[in-house]
């Protein structure tokens, strides 16, 4: 199958030509893009520039400010004032409140001052940590 | 006046060193010697010329920007053809099914074609076809063709490139060229039935 007549046919597009003058326009083109090219922004400056301009755009409302301190206000006063509570911080404080109560407790037995009037409520109740007086005769031998 | 590009002596070697070199008017020579004939190339496949135009712009800024890589492995006319080739289908795929035909005007000089004669005559003068009614046939032919189809009947039909230096641009070997060619030339009969010889 020969296929020349369609070579010939598709061929008669290359008359299909731009306008007069065209191509003594194209180079001077060329130099106006090129210089366009150098004097454009890079991509890091264009998304600054665009940025800039998004920011300058947003018109904030005087009372805006107003209120975002009375919320923030409002906030802090809610946190400070809330009864008690599940976090770590309040149970460290807990604890340290109850410290002092319990120092005296812990004096040594050894220490304590018995009074007179006490002597008949200590032997109705005798402290556990007094000794007795005992013979010595009364110990344990340790060995035989 | 544009000179023919195919009358200029090859002295791109020369104009490259010199564009290496730091000479932007040895471009300038490049560009005013191979813009027609890539103008073609691409306003071929994309059957716009504004689109030619932005395109044929990016290509020559491409080249000019990439010219410190190029070593001479092939030809300054085969490495700006394959740039050509190259940005061109990227831009039919973007471009899709968007088409919107611009052509131009054909030149005056084909009304004394004999090929024209023949195929709008068809051997019946009564039923002779107008050029432009002709223009919008070739085209659509051209653009129901695959892309890669496309391109070897606008080099080898339209432009007259030797099957060698088609397979060179596009990277494939001559059969590829010469079996896309075959497939592309039975498409474009059943689409220009009308315009052949009995």
């Amino acid at each position: 199958m020969s296929h020349e007549p369609m070579h010939r046919i598709i061929r008669l597009k290359r008359y299909e030509k731009p306008p007069e003058g065209y191509f003594d326009d194209f180079l001077r083109e060329f130099h106006r893009r090129q210089r366009a090219e150098l004097l454009r922004p890079s991509i890091v400056e264009l998304i600054l520039g665009r940025l800039q301009a998004l920011i300058s755009e947003i018109r904030v409302p005087a009372m805006a400010y107003a209120g975002a301190t009375a919320v923030a206000v409002i906030a802090s006063v809610l946190i400070l004032r809330q009864p008690g509570g599940s976090g770590q911080p309040r149970f460290y404080a807990a604890t340290y409140r109850q410290a002092p109560v319990t120092v005296p407790a812990m004096q040594p037995a050894s220490l304590r001052v018995q009074p007179a009037e006490n002597k008949r409520f200590d032997s109705l109740f005798p402290s556990p940590y007094l000794l007795k007086p005992r013979p010595a005769t009364h110990e344990s031998p340790l060995s035989f | 006046m544009t000179p023919d590009p195919e009358s200029l002596p090859n002295n791109d070697a020369e104009l490259v060193a010199r564009t290496q070199g730091g000479d932007p008017s040895a471009f300038d020579e490049l560009v005013i010697k191979y813009s027609p004939r890539l103008y073609g190339l691409i306003y071929h496949m994309t059957s716009n010329h504004e689109d030619t135009n932005d395109l044929l712009q990016d290509v020559f800024a491409k080249a000019y920007r990439s010219i410190t890589n190029f070593r001479g492995k092939s030809s300054f006319y085969t490495w700006m053809h394959s740039i050509a080739v190259n940005m061109t289908i990227n831009f039919l795929k973007k471009r899709n099914r968007r088409q919107h035909p611009s052509l131009n005007d054909p030149d005056s000089h084909i009304e004394n074609d004999p090929d024209f004669i023949a195929a709008t005559s068809n051997g019946d003068p009564t039923k002779q076809v107008s050029i432009h009614e002709l223009q919008k046939k070739l085209n659509a032919a051209m653009m129901k063709l695959s892309h890669d189809h496309r391109i070897v009947v606008t080099m080898f039909d339209i432009q007259g490139t030797p099957h060698a230096e088609i397979a060179k641009i596009l990277k494939i070997s001559e059969g590829t060229v010469r079996s896309r060619l075959f497939y592309a030339h039975r498409q474009l009969q059943n689409s220009l039935h009308e315009f052949r010889k009995p």
